[in-house]
């Protein structure tokens, strides 16, 4: 049996509707091409607007000598050769690649046994997923504050706790030693839902069988989780890998946790670059060697994506 | 027939859906690209030539205490009703104030506020780029001379006033006397040496109360704070002539060393609570530290907000063979030069608090013992606080005779200057660095940066 499609021929009606006069210049697929365009614009316009003009501006920025009321001066590579020579500039790429490092490898530990721990068949499982993300729902600002509350020197609960199991007090926040240590705890605690989440998404979507076949070979937990789980899960850690560096590098986060908590201190032992930056721009008046400085860190950014791409095979980790 | 339409217009003189797509479309792209550009270059002319004049601080309306909120209000709509030019209050919420972003971007981009309030710390950024009015063009020569002249000269570039004060804050310390009497100390014992402020700190501190507290957040406030140790043996961050760095002195190494010993003995805290060392209900109110370094607001915000405490002063203790000095703090009514009538907000500034007028000093009265607890800038204001009683009793009193006398209005720096001290204060006090490398690094900054500086001489 055959179906004719609406509008076939043998009713007497073109197979086609009849195409529009006024779109005869067009084919088909320019006009498919128009339409996603036209659908594509309004997002592309605002990236454009919003971030390709002000990046192409921010890296010219940084050849000029800027007040801050209105004077601009050329000024050549100067702000770009000072850069290199100023050692809090220098401090501060230090401190970004120390909370970069130490985020990443955290966060993605802390989400991935997260993920692990919330996919078994527990009671109030979803109690505890949603106890998990709930700090990442919640304001930043608000984070810091009630973890400097909690942290403050000798009376914060943290402190009390420490001192009732006989470790003592630290300050964490005031000593050099652990401020860093401490904001990188609470951009982990803050994000650690969001990406035990993705990593769920990838857990959940592994087959069963797998698993399965691992338990008829004899594997044990470990065993099945080194062959199955994890060479699956690579094209999402690589997703983990990749979006956290980026957040790590780029700092938005970390500022403002900084911003209400240390302010850059102590002894500038929290001042990531984006932080020293903002500084430079809206304290110093100094726009250009804060563009300068913007630049160089979209470079470095380019240059983690580039190179987590070249090592992983685009997140395949194949080799060919 | 006839095709109704041709290659997309409409014979009737409409518009095909196609036109009215490929319009919107352009539309669209015109509105986004020279929208942004039309403001950017619109505000290159200093914001529209009509409406109030806008006066940025942070205080009203609705500000966190009412009194002074109302004063602000009431002192602009005085104002509004003699004046054609009207005023207009905006409240920036202090922490965006004092450490955010948004005064700042107004000026870079050309919508700077016509009026608004800044502290000797921030006066050369806003002088060196232009956009502070003249002053005293506006005000009568025996207004000029009311003016204390250790107050103006932070304010003052070539005999002009760019900045008129409406409040002296000198610092001092704060004690708790509960936390005095349950270690055993008395009035009697009540620390005048940086040795014997350690001991009692020592003393004090039990449980969860530290000792002492001296700020601990990097920034102008702290620098502010830290400056009168420096100054009791004789150092200073500049030279006389402010073209050389004087940083590397016996007395600034002391004046470190001071403060690193306070952290390293364990008597003062490495966090203050709150707002920071600024703030007294959050750190010495709240039984966190027994002794708290903090400036004349305290009396005005106990008042307000720990009205039950009981607590005591005394000035600043010295080092050995040191001579007293204190930092006097305060905030200025500036207008802004390139604002859109800078004449009318210059006029205003004379008005509210340059002026001989009964109201202007009434007004300085009312804000210095009424709204806040503060020293007059003015002799006039102070007088007549003083004849009032403003001054007669408890710590207004103490203030006024014992801390105020010999100090010193805080400096003005570039913020190249105030980073490079703000570091050693930092290193040494919480990171454990040598006083004297400290100082000589910061030195070496500072005398770098004075090489290639034009602006108005630091003072």
């Amino acid at each position: 049996m055959s179906v004719k499609p609406p509008g076939s021929v043998a009713e007497g009606k073109p197979r086609w509707p009849k195409e529009d006069p006024a779109r005869r210049g067009l084919t088909r697929k320019h006009r498919e091409w128009l339409a996603a365009l036209l659908f594509v614009a309004p997002d592309a316009l605002g990236l454009i607007v919003f971030l390709a003009i002000p990046m192409v501006l921010s890296l010219a920025l940084g050849f000029f000598d800027i007040s801050g009321f209105g004077t601009y001066s050329f000024a050549g590579l100067t702000n770009y050769k000072r850069m290199f020579s100023d050692p809090l500039f220098l401090n501060s790429v230090r401190v970004t690649v120390i909370y970069v490092a130490l985020f990443v490898a955290g966060v993605f530990v802390v989400s991935l046994a997260l993920a692990l721990l919330v996919k078994q068949k527990l009671p109030f499982v979803g109690v505890f997923r949603s106890m998990f993300f709930l700090p990442y729902v919640v304001s930043l600002v608000v984070i810091g504050l009630v973890w400097q509350f909690m942290l403050t020197d000798e009376r914060g609960i943290v402190n009390q706790f420490l001192d009732i199991v006989g470790l003592g007090s630290v300050s964490w926040l005031g000593n050099p030693r652990f401020a860093l240590l401490t904001v990188v705890a609470v951009s982990i605690w803050f994000f650690m839902g969001y990406y035990m989440v993705i990593f769920l998404a990838a857990l959940q979507d592994i087959p069963q069988e797998y698993y399965d076949a691992a338990r008829v070979d004899g594997a044990g937990t470990w065993a099945t989780f080194w062959n199955v789980t994890w060479p699956l899960l690579k094209p999402t850690s690589f997703f983990v890998l990749l979006v956290s560096t980026i957040t790590g590098i780029a700092g938005l986060q970390a500022f403002d946790l900084i911003y209400i908590m240390t302010k850059g201190g102590p002894a500038n032992t929290t001042m990531l670059g984006i932080f020293y930056i903002y500084q430079q721009a809206f304290q110093f008046n100094d726009y250009g060697y804060a563009a300068a400085m913007a630049s160089f860190l979209v470079l470095v950014m380019l240059v983690a994506t580039a190179g987590m791409f070249v090592l992983t095979r685009g997140g395949r980790f194949e080799v060919d | 027939m006839e095709e109704e339409y041709t290659t997309g217009t409409k014979k009737n003189g409409g518009i095909s859906r196609r036109q009215f797509l490929a319009r919107g479309v352009a539309f669209t792209f015109a509105a986004a690209v020279t929208g942004p550009g039309l403001t950017v270059l619109s505000g290159c002319g200093g914001g529209s030539s009509s409406g109030a004049l806008r006066f940025w601080q942070f205080y009203a309306p609705g500000g966190d205490v009412a009194a002074q909120s109302k004063w602000f209000e009431d002192t602009v709509e005085a104002w509004n009703k003699e004046n054609e030019t009207q005023v207009k209050l905006e409240y920036i919420p202090t922490t965006e104030y004092l450490n955010g972003s948004k005064l700042q971007t107004a000026f870079s981009s050309g919508e700077g506020p016509d009026l608004f309030i800044i502290s000797p710390g921030d006066f050369l950024r806003y002088y060196n780029g232009g956009v502070l009015e003249d002053l005293s063009q506006y005000m009568e020569e025996d207004a000029r001379n009311d003016f204390y002249k250790n107050v103006m000269t932070t304010r003052t570039v070539d005999g002009k006033f760019y900045a008129l004060p409406m409040e002296v804050e000198p610092m001092a310390m704060y004690y708790s006397v509960k936390a005095f009497e349950e270690a055993g100390l008395s009035e009697a014992d009540v620390p005048t040496t940086w040795e014997g402020l350690l001991d009692a700190a020592g003393k004090l501190k039990q449980g969860g109360r530290f000792g002492l507290l001296f700020d601990t957040n990097p920034g102008y406030y702290q620098n502010f704070t830290w400056y009168p140790f420096m100054w009791q043996g004789g150092g200073d961050v500049v030279t006389e002539s402010g073209k050389e760095s004087d940083f590397n002195s016996k007395a600034t190494i002391q004046a470190l060393q001071f403060w690193q010993d306070a952290i390293e003995s364990g008597v003062a805290p490495r966090k203050a609570l709150g707002t920071g060392g600024n703030d007294i209900v959050s750190n010495l109110a709240q039984g966190y530290c027994a002794i708290e370094n903090c400036g004349i607001w305290g009396v005005a915000d106990m008042r307000a907000n720990a009205s039950d405490f009981e607590y005591g002063l005394f000035k600043l203790p010295l080092p050995p063979g040191g001579r007293y000095t204190t930092d006097l703090g305060g905030w200025a009514f500036v207008a802004n030069s390139e604002g859109k009538n800078p004449e009318a907000a210059g006029q205003f500034c004379a008005w509210a608090l340059g002026s001989m007028s009964e109201d202007s000093i009434n007004r300085g009265v009312d804000w210095c013992t009424k709204a806040k607890s503060d020293i007059a800038p003015r002799k006039s204001v102070q007088e007549k606080a003083e004849k009032e009683g403003g001054f007669d009793s408890g710590p207004m009193k103490f203030f006024r005779e014992e801390a105020f006398p010999d100090g010193r209005g805080e400096p003005r720096y570039t913020p190249e200057v105030y980073k490079a001290v703000s570091d050693a204060i930092q290193a040494c006090q919480l990171n454990g660095a040598d006083p004297a490398q400290a100082a000589e690094q910061a030195a070496q900054n500072i005398n770098s940066f004075l090489k290639g500086y034009s602006g108005a001489s630091l003072v």
